[in-house]
C-alpha cells in the first residue's frame, strides 16, 4: 500500500476511533456510577449535531458561537433526561431504568423526526477545515482529519484531569465504587450523578458536531449505530474506565477502517466487526481491557 | 371440581373465539384482520421472549435476530422456483436453494427449529455471562445475523430482501399457532419444571443448592424462546409478504420487550394483554401521522408523532407502574367466583462429613486455615466464632460454592471437594442461607416442590405436552403431595398458596428449611437459623431443630451467633477465629475454654470475666 | 436535657422488612465522652449507628444533635447522610469500606469533601499521618493494597478529615491482630483526649469497656444494661450476653 493511502487510512481510523471514544466516555461514566446502559446517549449525540446545524446553517451564526450554543443545549438535554426519566427510578430494579432508557431513546429519535423531519440535511463544511495540506512526500491531509483526534484527545485529557485532580472528580470516582460510603463523606450523590450526565452529554455533543462535519449531513437516526458501537467500545475498554473507553474506541475505529482498507471484500461486514470483538472480549475477559474484576458474593 | 369447571370455561371461551375467527373475514375489513393477525404474532413473540427474560431471568436483546432467521427460512421454503429465479438480480441464487420447497406449515416448524439451533449456538458460549453483559452480547449476535443476511446475497438476496412471499398467514393460521404455543407454555410453566425456571430467575444460588444444573436450564429456556422467535418471524414474513434485513433491527426487539414490560414481566396473561394493547395502540396511533380534517380545519399529518406518543406512554408506564399491567400475576377463572392437605430414613454411616486440612484463600488472604473436623451421624454440630471468622466460608466450601485451595472433604465416604453445588446436593447435602434465599415470587408450595425436582424422572420437553406424557402430571402430583406433607410437618400448611416473600420472618426461615428437606438430604447445613428472631422464637427454634433431626434422621451442622441456641441444641461445637480452628468440644468445654472466651470478649476477658 | 448533651435518641426503631433489628433504644451522649455500644453479633449495634448516620430508614421519638459549634439543637431524624457530615458527625463504617481504587491520600481527601480550607485540610492530613505514621509511608498506594490493620487506620483517619464533633466508629477492631487492637484503642483514647466525642460500636467488649465512659449492652435489638465502662467490666451479665449464660 502506498504511504499516502496508508497515512490517510491511519488518520481516518484515528478520527473515527476518537469519535467512538468520546461517545464511549459518556456511556462508561454513567454505567460506572449507576450500572445503567444509557441507551439515549447516542441520541444525545445526534442532538448535538442538529443543534450545531441549526445554529450555523439555519441561523447563520458564527461557527465558534454555534458550537458553544450546541454544546450547552445538548448538555441541558442530557441533564433533563436524567432528571425526568432516570432519577425517579434510582431505587427501582435496574431493568426499569433500562427500559426507561430505551423509551427515551425512541422518544428523542422520533421527536427529532417530528421537529426536524426525517430527511437528512446536508451540513456545509467550513472551507478552512477542508483545504488539503500537501507534504513533500506526497501525503495529503485534510485539516478536519487532524482536528477531530486532537480535539478528542484534548477533551478526554481535560476529563481525566477533572477526574483525577479535582474534588468533584474524586467524588465521581468514589461513587462508582461505593455510593453509600461516598455519601458518608458528605458528598451529594445526586449532584455528582448529574455532573456525570452533563459531562457525558457535552462530550457527546462535541462528537456529534465533529461527526456531522465528517459525514457532512445530519438525520434523526444518525446516533443509533455510532451509539451502540461506542457502548461496545466502552465495554471493550472496560466499562467504568475513562481511558479504557478511549482506547476501546480507538481500537474499534482502527479495526473498522483497516480491515476494509486491507480486505476490501469484507466491506459489507464492517459493522459486524464491532460485535464480533465485543463477543470475543466478553467471553475471554468479561471486564474488558482495563476493567476491574468484581467478586460475586453468596 | 374447580379445575373441571375452569377447564370447561376455557374450552367454551376457545370455541367461541374460534367461531369468531371463522366468521372474522366476513365481519371485519382488511385493516382489522391485519391487526388481529399482528396481535397473534406479537403474542407468540412476547411469550417466547417472556420465557427467556421474564420467567427465566436472562436479559436478552437478540429476539430480532431469531425472528429474521425464522422469516428468511420460511420465505425461502415457500417461494416458488420461478419467483426465486426472477428475484435474485445481483447475484445468482445457490442452485440447491432454487428448488427447495416445503408446505407452509412445515416451513414454520423448520423456521422455528433453525432459529432454535442458532439460539443454542449462541446460548452455549454467551449464557455464562450475566445481566447487562448478556443483553449486549445477544444484541451483538442479532446484529451479526442481520449483517450476515445482508451480505450473503446468494442465499438471501442481500439488502434487496424477498418480495412476493405468499400471504399464507391467515387468521386461522396465526391464531392456531398462538393457541399451540400458549398451551405448551402454560403446561410447561404449571409443571414443576416451570417452577424450576422461575427458581433460576429468583435465586440462582439457591436453585443450585436444590440440585438444579442452572446452566442447562438456562440453555433449554433460551433455545425454546428462540424457537418462538423464529416461528413469530416466519408468520410475520408470510403476513407482510415482503422482508428485508432492515426490518429486523434492534427496534424490533424493543417492540417485543415493550409488550412484555407493559403486560408484566413473567406473566403469560400479561404478554397476551400487552400484545393486544401495544399492537392496537401502535396501529391506532397511525392516525396522528395521517392528515385529519375536523370541520373546515385541516391538520396535516405529522410523521414520527406516533412513536413520540408511544415512547412517552412507555416511559410513563415504567415510572408510575413499573411492574406492568399484570405484574407477575396470571389470569384465572377463579376471580369470577368468590372463594369457599413421609419421613425418610438415611443410611447409617458412622462419619458423615470429614474435613482434612481444608484451606481457602482469596488472593493472598486466607479465609480458612487448615480446618479439620469430623461429624458423626445423628449429631447436631455448632460452628461458632466472631464476625469474619470464616464460618460462612466454611459452609460455602462444604456445599460446593467455593473450591478449597487445598485439603480434602469427604461426604459419606466420597470426596466432594471441587464438586459444584448441584452435584453436592445430589450427593445428599442441603443447606439454608444466612440472608434467607427463597424464590420470593413463587408460592410456598412451589418453593418446596422445586426441591423435589432432582428426584423426578420426566424430561423437561415432556412438560410441553403433558396430556401425552402423563408422567409429568403423575410425578408432579406426587411431588405436590410430598411437599404438602413437609409443609404440614413444619407447620406451614396454612401458607401453602401464599407468596413466599409475604410470609412472616420466622415462617420464611422454616420454609427455607422445608425446601432444603424436600431434596431429602442426609446432611443439613443451617446458616444462622436464629438470626433476627426474638428470644421466644429462638426458644422454639431449638426444639424445632432437635425435632428435625429425629424425624428426618438428619445430621446437622449449624452456624449460629445466638449462644443460647448453640449451647442448648448442639452436641458438639467447633470454634473458628480469623480462619483458624481454635477449639472444639462439648458446650460445657467450649464455655470454659479461655481461647474461646478471649475470641469473643477480647483479650483479658478470661480473667476479667472470672471475677 | 443536660447542657453537655450532644446526641439524644429516644425510642429508636429500625426494621428490615419483617425483621425488627432495633426496638425502642434510647441513648444519650455527652460532649467529650467515649460511649460504647456492645453486644453479640446481630444484637443491632450497627443498625443503631447506621440509623444515626441516616443510612437506614428508622423511626424514633427524638433524634437530636446539638452541635458544640453553635449549641443549637437540630433534629437529624430522616436527614440524608451527607447532611450529617456538614453538621459535624462522621462515621468510620463496619468493614472499613475503603475505596479500593483510590490512593490513601485520595481516600483522606474525600473525607474532607465538605471543607474548602486547603490549609486546614493539609494540616489535618498531617495530623492523621502523625496518628498513623504507616499511612504516610503508603500515601500513594491504592486502598486495596493495604493490610487489614492499615485499612482500619485509613477508615478512622478518613472519618477524622471532616473535623467531626462526633466521631462514630463501627467495629474498629474487627479482624485485627491482638497487638493492633491495642494500638487502635490507644488511638481512640488519644483522639478523645484531644476533645472529640466518640460513639464506639464493638464486638470486643472488654477492650471497649476499658476505654468507655459510658456503655450500653444490647441484646437482640434492645438495651439490656447500661452503666459506666468500669461498672460493666465486672458485671457477670455482660459475659452472659455474649456466651449465652
Amino acid at each position: 500500500m502506498e504511504l499516502n493511502i496508508f497515512v490517510q487510512h491511519f488518520i481516518n481510523a484515528l478520527s473515527l476511533g476518537s469519535l467512538y471514544g468520546l461517545v464511549a466516555v459518556g456511556y462508561t461514566m454513567v454505567y460506572g456510577i449507576l450500572r445503567l446502559i444509557n441507551f439515549a446517549h447516542g441520541d444525545i449525540f445526534m442532538l448535538g449535531a442538529y443543534f450545531v446545524y441549526f445554529a450555523t446553517i439555519v441561523y447563520k451564526l458564527n461557527w465558534g458561537v454555534g458550537v458553544v450554543i450546541a454544546i450547552i443545549l445538548t448538555t441541558i438535554c442530557g441533564l433533563l433526561v436524567d432528571r425526568i426519566a432516570y432519577k425517579p427510578l434510582r431505587e427501582a430494579p435496574r431493568i426499569s431504568a433500562l427500559i426507561s432508557a430505551i423509551g427515551v431513546s425512541f422518544f428523542i429519535e422520533n421527536f427529532a423526526v417530528v421537529v426536524f423531519t426525517g430527511m437528512p440535511r446536508p451540513v456545509v463544511q467550513p472551507p478552512i477545515l477542508m483545504k488539503p495540506i500537501e507534504f513533500s512526500n506526497g501525503v495529503r491531509l485534510i485539516p478536519l482529519g487532524i482536528l477531530v483526534p486532537v480535539v478528542a484527545f484534548l477533551l478526554v485529557g481535560a476529563l481525566l484531569w477533572l477526574l483525577y485532580c479535582t474534588k468533584p472528580g474524586l467524588a465521581m470516582r468514589a461513587i462508582s465504587f461505593d455510593i453509600e460510603t461516598t455519601r458518608m463523606m458528605g458528598v451529594s450523590v445526586n449532584k455528582i450523578i448529574a455532573l456525570a450526565f452533563g459531562l457525558g452529554s457535552a462530550l457527546a455533543a462535541v462528537a456529534g458536531i465533529m461527526w456531522a462535519l465528517r459525514y457532512p449531513r445530519v438525520e434523526p437516526f444518525m446516533g443509533m449505530t455510532p451509539g451502540i458501537k461506542a457502548f461496545i467500545a466502552a465495554v471493550f475498554g472496560g466499562i467504568g474506565s475513562v481511558p479504557g473507553a478511549m482506547i476501546g474506541g480507538l481500537i474499534l475505529g482502527f479495526v473498522e477502517i483497516m480491515s476494509v482498507a486491507f480486505f476490501p471484500t469484507l466491506s459489507g461486514y464492517k459493522d459486524a466487526f464491532a460485535f464480533l470483538l465485543l463477543i470475543l472480549i466478553l467471553l475471554f475477559r468479561p471486564t474488558g481491557l482495563l476493567g476491574e474484576k468484581l467478586e460475586d458474593k453468596i | 371440581m374447580r379445575n373441571v369447571r375452569n377447564l370447561i370455561l376455557t374450552i367454551i371461551a376457545v370455541v367461541l373465539f374460534a367461531f369468531f375467527l371463522d366468521k372474522a373475514p366476513e365481519l371485519l375489513n382488511g385493516y382489522w384482520q391485519r391487526i388481529l393477525n399482528l396481535i397473534a404474532i406479537n403474542a407468540i413473540l412476547a411469550l417466547s421472549l417472556n420465557l427467556i427474560y421474564g420467567i427465566t431471568g436472562m436479559f436478552s436483546l437478540g429476539h430480532a435476530g431469531f425472528m429474521a432467521i425464522g422469516a428468511y427460512v420460511s420465505a425461502l421454503l415457500v417461494l416458488s422456483p420461478a419467483q426465486k429465479n426472477s428475484m435474485w438480480i445481483l447475484e445468482d441464487i445457490y442452485p440447491w436453494l432454487l428448488n427447495v420447497n416445503a408446505p407452509f406449515i412445515v416451513s414454520l416448524i423448520i423456521a422455528g427449529l433453525v432459529a432454535a439451533f442458532f439460539g443454542l449456538l449462541v446460548a452455549l458460549p454467551v449464557l455464562r455471562l450475566g445481566g447487562d453483559y448478556l443483553g449486549i452480547a445477544t444484541l451483538g449476535f442479532a446484529e451479526i445475523i442481520r449483517i450476515l443476511i445482508t451480505n450473503t446475497a446468494r442465499l438471501t438476496n442481500g439488502s434487496l430482501g424477498l418480495k412476493g412471499i405468499p400471504a399464507y398467514t391467515t387468521l386461522f393460521m396465526s391464531w392456531s399457532c398462538l393457541g399451540i404455543v400458549l398451551l405448551c407454555t402454560v403446561c410447561m410453566l404449571r409443571s414443576n419444571f416451570g417452577g424450576v425456571l422461575r427458581a433460576v430467575r429468583d435465586d440462582e444460588v439457591a436453585a443450585k443448592m436444590m440440585g438444579i444444573n442452572t446452566f442447562k436450564i438456562k440453555v433449554i429456556a433460551f433455545t425454546l424462546g428462540c424457537f418462538g422467535g423464529g416461528l413469530g418471524g416466519a408468520l410475520m414474513g408470510n403476513l407482510i409478504t415482503t422482508i428485508d434485513p432492515r426490518m429486523f433491527m434492534i427496534t424490533q426487539t424493543y417492540n417485543v420487550l415493550m409488550i412484555i414490560v407493559v403486560g408484566g414481566l413473567g406473566s403469560v396473561t400479561g404478554s397476551l394483554i400487552g400484545s393486544v394493547l401495544v399492537t392496537t395502540m401502535l396501529e391506532w396511533l397511525r392516525f396522528v401521522e395521517n392528515p385529519i380534517t375536523i370541520g373546515a380545519i385541516n391538520i396535516p399529518g405529522i410523521p414520527g408523532m406516533r412513536m413520540v406518543i408511544f415512547s412517552l406512554l412507555l416511559i410513563m408506564v415504567i415510572i408510575f407502574r413499573r411492574e406492568g399491567i399484570m405484574g407477575m400475576r396470571e389470569f384465572s377463572w377463579n376471580i369470577f367466583f368468590p372463594k369457599k392437605k413421609i419421613t425418610d430414613v438415611g443410611s447409617k454411616t458412622e462419619t458423615v462429613l470429614e474435613l482434612e486440612d481444608v484451606k481457602l484463600k482469596f488472593g493472598g488472604l486466607s479465609a480458612i486455615d487448615n480446618l479439620s473436623m469430623k461429624i458423626k451421624h445423628w449429631e447436631i454440630v455448632g460452628l461458632i466464632g466472631p464476625n469474619g471468622a470464616g464460618k460462612t466460608s466454611a459452609f460455602n466450601v462444604i456445599s460446593g460454592f467455593y473450591k478449597p485451595t487445598s485439603g480434602t472433604i469427604k461426604f459419606l465416604g466420597k470426596s466432594i471437594g471441587g464438586l459444584s453445588p448441584d452435584e453436592v446436593c445430589k450427593a445428599g447435602m442441603s443447606r439454608t442461607f444466612q440472608n434467607i434465599r427463597l424464590f420470593g415470587n413463587q408460592t410456598v408450595l412451589q418453593n418446596v416442590m422445586i426441591g423435589s425436582r432432582i428426584r423426578q424422572k420426566y424430561s423437561w420437553w415432556m412438560t410441553l405436552l403433558p396430556f401425552i406424557f402423563t408422567d409429568v402430571i403423575k410425578e408432579d402430583a406426587e411431588a405436590r403431595a410430598q411437599a404438602m406433607n413437609l409443609l404440614d410437618q413444619l407447620g406451614l400448611d396454612a401458607f401453602a398458596d401464599e407468596k413466599a416473600s409475604s410470609l412472616p420472618y420466622g415462617a420464611q426461615r422454616r420454609l427455607e428449611i422445608a425446601r432444603a428437606l424436600a431434596t431429602r438430604p442426609k446432611f443439613l447445613l443451617l446458616d444462622e437459623p436464629a438470626a433476627g428472631m426474638n428470644p421466644q422464637e429462638s426458644e422454639e427454634l431449638m426444639k424445632f431443630i432437635r425435632r428435625l433431626r429425629d424425624e428426618f434422621d438428619l445430621t446437622i451442622l449449624l452456624i449460629e451467633h445466638d449462644m443460647k441456641v448453640v449451647m442448648n441444641v448442639c452436641d458438639y461445637i467447633h470454634v473458628l477465629d480469623q480462619g483458624v480452628h481454635i477449639a472444639e468440644g462439648t458446650p460445657a468445654e467450649i464455655k470454659a475454654n479461655p481461647r474461646v472466651v478471649e475470641a469473643y470478649l477480647g483479650a483479658g476477658a478470661a480473667e476479667g470475666g472470672a471475677a | 436535657m443536660d447542657d453537655r448533651t450532644m446526641l439524644k435518641i429516644e425510642k429508636l426503631n429500625v426494621s428490615y422488612g419483617a425483621i425488627q433489628a432495633v426496638r425502642d433504644v434510647s441513648i444519650s451522649i455527652n460532649r467529650g465522652e467515649i460511649v460504647t455500644l456492645i453486644g453479640a453479633n446481630g444484637a443491632g449495634k450497627s443498625s443503631i449507628i447506621r440509623a444515626i448516620m441516616g443510612l437506614v430508614k428508622s423511626r424514633s421519638e427524638e433524634m437530636t444533635f446539638i452541635s458544640p459549634r453553635d449549641g443549637k439543637p437540630v433534629s437529624i431524624q430522616g436527614k440524608p447522610a451527607e447532611a450529617h457530615v456538614k453538621l459535624g458527625i462522621s462515621l468510620s463504617p463496619e468493614g472499613r469500606r475503603i475505596l479500593p481504587q483510590l490512593t490513601v491520600e485520595e481516600n483522606l481527601t474525600l473525607g474532607a469533601y465538605i471543607r474548602d480550607d486547603a490549609k486546614g485540610i493539609a494540616d489535618d492530613m498531617e495530623y492523621v499521618y502523625s496518628l498513623f505514621p504507616r499511612l504516610k509511608e503508603r500515601r500513594r498506594q491504592k486502598g486495596s493494597t493495604l493490610s487489614g490493620g492499615e485499612q482500619q487506620m485509613l477508615a478512622v483517619g478518613r472519618a477524622l478529615m471532616s473535623r467531626p464533633d462526633l466521631l462514630m466508629l463501627d467495629e474498629p477492631s474487627l479482624g485485627l491482630a491482638p497487638i493492633l487492637v491495642d494500638e487502635v484503642f490507644g488511638i481512640i483514647r488519644e483522639i478523645n483526649a484531644q476533645g472529640r466525642t466518640i460513639l464506639l460500636v464493638e464486638q470486643n467488649a472488654f477492650a471497649a469497656l476499658k476505654v468507655a465512659h459510658k456503655a450500653y449492652v444490647l441484646e437482640v435489638g434492645a438495651v439490656g444494661l447500661s452503666g459506666t465502662g468500669a461498672e460493666l467490666l465486672n458485671d457477670p451479665k455482660v459475659r452472659a450476653a455474649y456466651l449465652g449464660g
